[in-house]
């Protein structure tokens, strides 16, 4: 298990590297002038000069990477060049609003997909059909209509939530709890929508195994037979959806935080990378390739604790 | 329940972030929720921005000199000024009675510093002050500043970004972009600021003219975007901001909200390739004529801006005193005249312009552009420079290009677009005539302003410009608040953004 774990996080890092390397190369081809950019259009040209030798842009563009790379490995990434904040200070500033947003969703979706998947497997009938409904409903409508819809609804018909902001958990839990329902129910949806039908298929199939059939004449009970052995089974695939979804979700986050104007790493992704803040930008891309492959690892290690069958090595 | 304990626990953890409930508290005296359209780039006073940046200056920092309402020039920080005969050296008589908020007095050394660090910053208004020798503090609450030539925007400049004096202790700190230290009527609260989306002021309680304190406590939120923005206004969560369009403005006003309109940018095209470097056909200006009758102007302001503005063939905005009604209407909508004009300078078959385009000008208004000059025979051809627009633009890469502009003051306006150094003069176009009424406006006296008439006539009759409208922008403010737009500011000054009475 240890080497496992091992060989993975070396992986992850070989990863790290090669897609920093790329979207450093990426961002520098696609940038154009950049201190024209972070200087407007009323800046002289001299002054435009001036800025760009400032920031080190006249360096050839190794240079400029093996410059940010040292920094990067002891944990400095810079200064954004459009807010003058550290890249280290506004992402970890921001990482948790969007945790609490995605790994909100993934809860809720894991909890929701799950009772209706196995209600749908075990019932069939209309209750499959009505499941199946909702889940195709759930793909079909776009992320940012249902949080349009949610905020017209629930916060500027209804007054029960506020349109925009975050509260921070220690200024008002339950204030805290309000600011992140609406955007957390937005992103649950569509990942309920796909989960339940990874749950719904895989509890079906399981439902007919032998082993299934052996525990049942044993005297089980059906609660037990489902939710002790077919759901061990069952998760697996669903786990892997999860997965997929949690990283998904970091890219739904972009456009939920935007219509909910929360701060959270979506919200500063999107204004970095239209404003060309390659600093910050560079940043967010190893954080979030940071993140994705601890949640993979994460995933892996708890698809074998559910099923001792997986074998990791 | 693990559900709920990780999502608690990662709330836990987010405290650290230091965010603040955005909840509108009402503009009673108390607190003022202001909605801003963009970030601020930068707190550090020798690197700063202005226009929608601007609240976010005024609320830390004072600036030496200010402007009212009307755009005149008041004191500030310096109580007097004064030229000498030839307009090269300003006189600045410095207060005695301020104090910065990490308790070290203001005095004539500290204003004096602030000039030299702007005009060598760097700053994207770096150029406001590349006219100035030197400053000097001749004694603590005197400035002398000595120009190179006379610079009639001089004051208006100092009343902006280049006017904002920092406490020197800030000058090495390594957080100076992001911590302020000035001697402004609010200080920020670094505690509670998520940096990019919302600014805490709390009031100085040392500040020396309270009467420019109308809050306790201001928050500003950014919202770059229009339905986030809109969803705010709706939910009562701002009491006053700047807009992003005019599309939501009947919703925002139907939500209680009054409009305070504000005419600040022209938009149409500016001709620039006069000499005909890259395109020669621009070097007639039959050419440039016939392009300003192909467009109908009218129906483009109704469609691009829901009829909020002013048509014009004039770049020189309505206060300013250069501004001649009746060139509103110099140029009316005439296909048959544009042909006519093309046909006289040799181009019956037809003339090609390229053009640069982007996404954030806006795929209808490039489109109209397009149709509206094919309809007259002209082909508009257009490239993407993708980051590089700006750079491409000033730059000279196109002969004519599409962006809505500034009007500003008359001086700013003329180094802006006009003069031969200007950065949307971007092929230097000279001409004794023009650089005549320049020199003339630039010494100043009594022949200026007949000069900036002569010279607004002079470009509308040889069509430097080919301008549809002047856009009307509106900040809006709700029921419980009031606010003054400023001549030539993107949003009002602080200080004019007030509780109801």
């Amino acid at each position: 298990m240890l080497r496992f774990i091992l060989r993975r996080l070396a992986s992850g890092v070989v990863l790290i590297v090669v897609i920093s390397t790329v979207a450093f190369a990426l961002l520098y081809v696609g940038s154009g002038d950049i201190a024209r950019r972070i200087l407007g259009q009323t800046a002289t040209a001299d002054t435009v000069a001036q800025k760009a030798a400032s920031l080190g842009l006249n360096r050839p563009l190794y240079v400029q990477y093996g410059d940010w790379l040292s920094h990067a490995v002891t944990g400095n990434l810079g200064i954004s060049w459009f807010t003058g904040q550290p890249v280290m200070a506004a992402i970890t500033s921001r990482v948790a609003v969007t945790l609490s947003l995605v790994i909100g969703a993934t809860l809720i979706s894991a909890i929701v997909a799950v009772v209706l998947g196995v209600w749908a497997a075990r019932r069939r009938s209309w209750p499959d059909r009505l499941v199946q409904v909702i889940s195709v409903l759930g793909f079909a409508i776009p992320g940012f209509l249902i949080a349009l819809g949610l905020v017209l609804v629930f916060a500027i018909n209804l007054h029960w939530f506020k349109p925009t902001g975050f509260v921070q958990f220690a200024t008002s839990p339950s204030g805290w709890l309000a600011s992140i329902t609406l955007p957390v129910i937005a992103l649950a949806i569509g990942g309920i929508a796909g989960v339940t039908q990874q749950i719904r298929g895989s509890v079906i199939d399981a439902l007919r195994q032998d082993y299934v059939r052996t525990l049942r004449s044993r005297g089980l009970s059906a609660n037990r037979v489902i939710y002790k052995h077919v759901l061990r089974n069952a998760g697996g695939p669903a786990l892997a959806v999860l997965a997929v979804q949690f990283v998904g979700l970091l890219g739904g986050a972009v456009i939920v935080e935007q219509i909910f104007a929360i701060p959270g790493l979506g919200q500063v992704a999107v204004t970095a990378t239209t404003q060309g803040d390659v600093p910050l930008v560079m940043g967010l891309v190893v954080v979030t390739a940071i993140i994705v492959v601890v949640v993979n690892l994460l995933i892996d290690l708890l698809q074998a604790f559910l099923n001792p069958k997986v074998r990791l090595s | 329940m693990a559900a709920v304990a990780v999502v608690v626990a990662l709330g836990l953890t987010g405290c650290a972030a230091g965010n603040s409930d955005t909840s509108s508290t009402g503009g009673s005296g108390g607190t003022l929720n202001l909605g801003q359209i963009i970030t601020v780039s930068t707190f550090a006073a020798a690197q700063s921005n202005w226009a929608n940046e601007s609240p976010y200056m005024q609320a830390v920092y004072d600036t030496i000199l200010t402007a009212d309402t009307t755009g005149a020039i008041q004191p500030g920080l310096a109580t007097a000024w004064k030229y000498n005969a030839d307009n090269t050296v300003l006189t600045l008589t410095i207060r005695s009675d301020v104090k910065f908020t990490d308790g070290t007095a203001l005095d004539a050394s500290a204003v004096a510093q602030n000039l030299v660090r702007f005009r060598d910053g760097a700053g994207p208004n770096a150029s406001y002050l590349a006219n100035m020798t030197d400053a000097v503090a001749t004694d603590p609450t005197t400035v002398t500043m000595t120009l190179k030539a006379p610079d009639p925007a001089m004051l208006t400049y100092l009343s902006q970004n280049a006017g904002l004096v920092e406490a020197p202790s800030a000058f090495t700190s390594p957080d100076i972009q992001t911590v302020p230290v000035g001697s402004g009527p609010y200080i920020l609260d670094t505690a509670d600021t998520v940096v990019g989306t919302s600014y805490v002021f709390t009031k100085n309680p040392s500040y020396w003219n309270p009467t420019n304190q109308h809050y306790d406590k201001i928050v500003m939120s950014v919202f770059s975007d229009p339905t986030a923005l809109l969803n705010a206004v709706k939910g009562g969560q701002v009491n006053a901001t700047n807009t992003l369009n005019n599309t939501d403005l009947a919703q925002m006003t139907g939500a209680g909200f009054t409009a305070n309109p504000l005419e600040l940018n022209w938009a149409g095209l500016t001709l620039m390739d006069r000499n005909g470097t890259v395109d020669p056909a621009l070097k007639d200006v039959r050419v440039r004529q016939a392009i300003n009758y192909a467009f109908d102007t009218s129906s483009m302001l109704k469609t691009i801006e829901n009829g909020l503005g002013t048509t014009t063939s004039q770049v020189f905005p309505a206060n300013s005193v250069g501004y001649d009604p009746s060139l509103d209407s110099e140029y009316t909508f005439n296909v048959a005249k544009a042909k006519q004009l093309l046909a006289d300078a040799g181009y019956a078959n037809g003339v090609t312009i390229q053009m640069p385009s982007s996404a954030l000008l806006g795929q209808a208004t490039l489109t109209l552009i397009q149709q509206q000059l094919a309809d007259v025979g002209i082909t508009v051809e257009y490239t993407d420079p993708g980051n590089s627009f700006i750079a491409d633009v000033v730059g000279g890469k196109f002969p004519a290009v599409y962006i809505p502009l500034q009007q500003g003051g008359d001086w700013e306006l003329i180094q802006f677009l006009i003069s031969p150094t200007a950065p949307f003069n971007a092929f230097h176009t000279t001409d004794d005539t023009v650089n005549g009424y320049i020199a003339t406006i630039q010494k100043g006296g009594s022949d200026s302003d007949q000069a900036v008439k002569d010279l607004n006539k002079y470009l509308v009759d040889n069509a430097w410009f080919a301008p549809w409208y002047r856009t009307q922008s509106n900040f809006v403010t709700d029921a419980n608040t009031t606010a003054v737009v400023q001549p030539g500011n993107a949003v009002p000054y602080l200080w004019n953004i007030k509780p109801k009475a």
